[in-house]
C-alpha cells in the first residue's frame, strides 16, 4: 500500500511537474513572441485621463506621432541616466530593456549571436566600421533627425564613420588615456609612457584591467605605430615593457571608480584615465593631481550608438535618439560623469550654466582633438597581445 | 510475416518482454526532468565548448572550423598556463588546509558545547553573509585589508607595526584571507552536519579506555566524519579553481589564478582559445571528483542518520 501510495504520489508529481514545465515554456515562447508586437504598440492613452496635467498632455501629442514600446539597447553605463530614461519613458511612451557593454569585443561578438534581438549598441572608433562591414548595424542619414543639428560638425562627418550607404552611428563623446599623477610624490615631472616602468614606482600605478589596452600602451611605449596591429616582433617590445610594468602596478582597476578611489587614499601615485580623473579625485577630497598626454602619443576612444540591422524595434531608435540626444539631457551626462560629448548645443548650455571652465577642461570645445589620437579599434594581434599578456601576469 | 508467426506462436515472452521494458522505462523515466537539465544546462554548454576548443579564432573574432589542437598545445607549451594551473592548485589547496582548520574547532565546540537554540542563531550568522552581493563581500575586503583599512589601523593602533603594511591586499595572500572567508562558511556547514550525527559518548568512551584525547580524534571522531571532510573539501577546493573574482579584486597584479588568463580570452572575444583552458580544467576537476568518489558515496552526504 505504502509502494502504491508512493507511485502515486510520484505520478501526480511528475505530472504537475510536467504540466508546469510546459506552462512555463509555452508561456515563455508567448511572451518572446509578443515582444515585437508589443513594442510598437499603439500609444498608451493614460494620459488623456481627466487628472492628467499639461506636461502629460504634451507626452500625449508627442507620443501620439511616435511608436511607443520597450527596445533593447547594449551601452556603456555613462550613456544615460535613470533620470533621463524615466522622463523619456513617461513623456513619448519608450522603454529600454538595458544591457552593460563590458568591452568592444564583448558587444561585437554577442552581437553576432544575438543579431536583431539587440536594437541598438555602442561602439568604440575603429570598431564602428567593423560593425558595418560584418553586416551587424545599419548606415542611415543622421541627418534626418532634427536633434543632430545639435552635434559639432565635425561629428556628422568623421571619415572612419561614413559610408556610401550612410553614417554608422550616432555620436556620443570621446577622451584621450591620459597619465594622472601626484606631484608631491612623482618627480621630475614625466612626460611619458616610461613613468610607468620606473623601478622607483613600485606598487604605485593603477592601469584599467583591459589586457589588449595595456598591451597596447606598451606598444605605444615601445614606438610601435599601430599597437592593434603589432607583428610578433612588436609584441616582443610590448612584453618586455608590460614585464617591466608588472612590479609597478598595485592593482587593476575594474572601473573608473577603483581607479580614482586608490588615487584618493594615495594607495596609488600614478594612473591611467580618461579626461577629468583629476578633477573627481580632487572633488571626492583627494590630491591635486597632474596630467600629460605622453610624448610618444596615445591612444583614445570616441563613441557612438549604432543601429542593429534587423534590430525588431527599430521604429523606436530614432524617436528615442530624437529625444535622449537633446542638449539638456547631454549637458547634465556631462556633468555627473565629465569627460567631453559631440553635442555642441549642451556645451552652449554648460556655458550659460557657468561651467565653462571645467567643459574647457574638459576639452569638451575641442573635438577636433579627436583627429590626433590613435583610435581604438579592433586589430590583427589581439590574440597575440592576450597571450603576451598572460605570460607576464600569470604566474 | 516473421514477427506475426512469432507472436502468434509465442506471445507470451513477447509480452514479458515488453513489460519489462515498460517497466525498465517506468523505472528510468522519472531520472527525465534530471538529466534534461543537466543536459540542457551542462552537457550542451560544455559540449559546445569542447568543440570551440578544437576550432581557432580568425582576427575578426570568428570562429573558424580548422580542427586542430593548437588552444591544447598552447596550455603544455607556454610555461605561464601551467605555472599559473600549479599556483591555483596550490591556492586552493591551502584556502581547503585554512578553512577545514578554522571550520573544525567552530564545528565541533558549537556541536558540543552550544545550546540548540544558540547552535541555530549561530550557524544563521555564518548563513548571513550570503544575503549580500559576492562583490560587495570582496570590495569591504578592500576596505579591511588595504593600505589604509581597518587591519592595518587595528596594528598600528596596539603598536604592532609602525606604518601601514601592503602585505595583506594585493598580492596572494590577499587572495588567500579573503578566499578563506568566501568558503569558510560552505567548510563549516559540512563539517556541522556531519559532526552533529556523531555521537560524542564514544569519544568519552575511547577515553575512558585509555585513549589520549588526540587518539579518540583520531581514531574516533575522524573516521565518522570523513564523509563530511571529503564533502567541505569539494565545496571548498573545487570552486576555488574556477575563481577570478576575487583574484582580480584583491589580488592585484600578481595574484592572477588560472581562471583570470581564461577570463583575458573571452574579453578578447578569443573563445576557442579560451575553451580549450577551461576544458582542461573541467577535466582536472572531473578527476578531482572521481578520487573523492572513492572514498565518498552519495548516500554519506545527502542520506545519512
Amino acid at each position: 500500500m505504502a509502494d502504491l501510495t508512493r507511485e502515486f504520489d510520484r505520478r501526480q508529481f511528475l505530472k504537475a511537474a510536467g504540466l508546469a514545465g510546459a506552462a512555463v515554456g509555452l508561456g515563455g515562447i508567448a511572451a518572446a513572441c509578443a515582444t515585437p508586437a508589443a513594442s510598437v504598440a499603439p500609444p498608451a492613452s493614460t494620459s488623456a485621463g481627466a487628472s492628467a496635467g499639461a506636461s502629460a498632455a504634451a507626452s500625449a501629442v508627442a507620443a501620439a506621432s511616435n511608436p511607443t514600446g520597450t527596445f533593447n539597447w547594449m551601452t556603456w553605463v555613462d550613456h544615460y541616466y535613470p533620470e533621463q530614461l524615466s522622463a523619456i519613458a513617461s513623456s513619448i511612451g519608450i522603454n529600454v530593456n538595458l544591457t552593460e557593454l563590458a568591452d568592444n569585443s564583448d558587444g561585437y561578438t554577442k552581437l553576432k549571436e544575438v543579431g536583431g534581438q539587440l536594437d541598438m549598441i555602442a561602439g568604440d572608433a575603429l570598431w564602428v566600421p567593423h560593425y558595418f562591414e560584418a553586416g551587424l548595424i545599419e548606415a542611415w542619414d543622421i541627418n534626418s533627425l532634427e536633434v543632430s543639428k545639435q552635434l559639432y560638425s565635425i561629428a556628422r562627418s568623421f571619415e572612419i564613420w561614413t559610408k556610401p550607404e550612410g553614417y554608422l552611428g550616432y555620436p556620443n563623446g570621446w577622451s584621450p588615456v591620459q597619465i594622472y599623477y601626484d606631484p608631491a610624490k612623482v618627480s621630475p615631472a614625466p612626460d611619458s609612457w616610461e613613468v610607468l616602468l620606473d623601478p622607483k614606482y613600485v606598487k604605485k600605478v593603477v592601469v584599467e584591467n583591459q589586457p589588449v589596452e595595456i598591451m597596447a600602451y606598451m606598444g605605444k611605449a615601445a614606438g610601435v605605430k599601430d599597437p592593434y596591429n603589432m607583428t610578433p616582433d612588436e609584441i616582443s617590445k610590448a612584453k618586455d615593457l608590460a614585464i617591466k610594468l608588472k612590479p609597478n602596478l598595485l592593482k587593476f582597476a575594474q572601473q573608473n571608480t577603483d581607479t580614482i578611489a586608490a588615487l584618493i587614499s594615495g594607495e596609488a601615485w600614478i594612473a591611467t584615465g580618461n579626461l577629468g580623473t583629476e578633477t573627481r579625485v580632487k572633488q571626492a577630497g583627494g590630491p591635486e593631481l597632474k596630467v600629460f598626454t605622453p610624448k610618444e602619443g596615445t591612444i583614445g576612444w570616441m563613441d557612438a550608438e549604432m543601429i542593429v540591422k534587423g534590430g525588431a524595434n527599430e521604429p523606436l531608435i530614432r524617436p528615442f535618439l530624437q529625444a535622449a540626444e537633446q542638449a539638456e539631457y547631454v549637458a547634465a551626462n556631462f556633468m555627473i560623469n565629465q569627460r567631453p560629448l559631440f553635442n555642441e548645443k549642451a556645451y552652449k548650455l554648460l556655458i550659460n550654466q557657468g561651467q565653462k571652465d571645467l567643459a574647457d577642461r574638459f576639452l569638451y570645445n575641442k573635438p577636433e582633438t579627436v583627429l590626433t589620437m590613435t583610435l581604438k579599434g579592433p586589430g590583427t594581434s589581439t590574440q597575440g597581445a592576450i597571450d603576451a599578456f598572460n605570460e607576464v601576469f600569470g604566474a | 510475416m516473421t514477427v506475426q508467426t512469432a507472436s502468434a506462436a509465442d506471445p507470451a515472452p513477447l509480452a514479458g518482454s515488453t513489460s519489462g521494458a515498460r517497466r525498465q522505462v517506468g523505472r528510468l523515466w522519472p531520472l527525465a526532468p534530471g538529466l534534461l537539465l543537466i543536459g540542457l544546462l551542462f552537457l550542451v554548454p560544455m559540449g559546445f565548448m569542447l568543440v570551440f576548443s578544437f576550432l581557432r579564432t580568425d582576427p575578426n573574432f570568428n570562429i573558424v572550423v580548422d580542427p586542430n589542437l593548437n588552444n591544447y598545445a598552447r596550455f603544455i607549451n607556454i610555461p605561464t598556463y601551467v605555472r599559473t594551473f600549479a599556483k591555483t592548485l596550490v591556492m586552493a589547496g591551502v584556502v581547503t588546509t585554512l578553512g577545514l582548520a578554522l571550520a573544525m574547532p567552530f564545528a565541533y565546540f558549537l556541536v558540543r558545547y552550544v545550546s540548540r537554540r544558540w547552535q541555530r542563531i549561530i550557524l544563521l550568522a555564518v548563513v548571513v553573509p550570503f544575503w549580500t552581493s559576492y562583490l560587495l563581500r570582496v570590495y569591504a575586503w578592500q576596505a579591511i585589508l588595504g593600505e589604509h583599512g581597518a587591519l592595518n589601523q587595528a596594528l598600528q593602533g596596539i603598536g604592532l607595526i609602525d606604518k601601514p603594511s601592503a602585505l595583506f591586499i594585493y598580492n596572494d595572500v590577499g587572495v588567500a584571507i579573503v578566499l578563506t572567508y568566501l568558503y569558510f562558511p560552505f567548510a563549516a556547514l559540512a563539517l556541522y552536519a556531519a559532526l552533529e550525527k556523531f555521537d560524542f559518548a564514544q569519544f568519552n568512551a575511547a577515553q575512558d579506555l585509555g585513549a589520549r584525547p588526540d587518539q579518540a580524534f583520531r581514531h574516533i571522531l575522524l573516521p565518522q566524519i570523513r564523509a563530511g571532510i571529503i564533502t567541505a573539501c569539494i565545496f571548498v577546493f573545487i570552486p576555488i579553481l574556477g575563481e577570478f573574482l576575487t583574484p582580480a579584486l584583491v589580488g592585484g597584479a600578481q595574484g592572477s589564478l588560472i581562471a583570470n588568463l581564461i577570463v583575458n580570452f573571452f574579453r578578447g572575444a578569443q573563445y576557442a582559445e579560451g575553451s580549450a583552458l577551461a576544458i582542461v580544467i573541467a577535466i582536472f576537476v572531473t578527476a578531482v571528483l572521481i578520487v573523492f568518489r572513492r572514498y565518498l558515496r552519495v548516500e554519506d552526504v545527502v542520506a545519512r542518520g
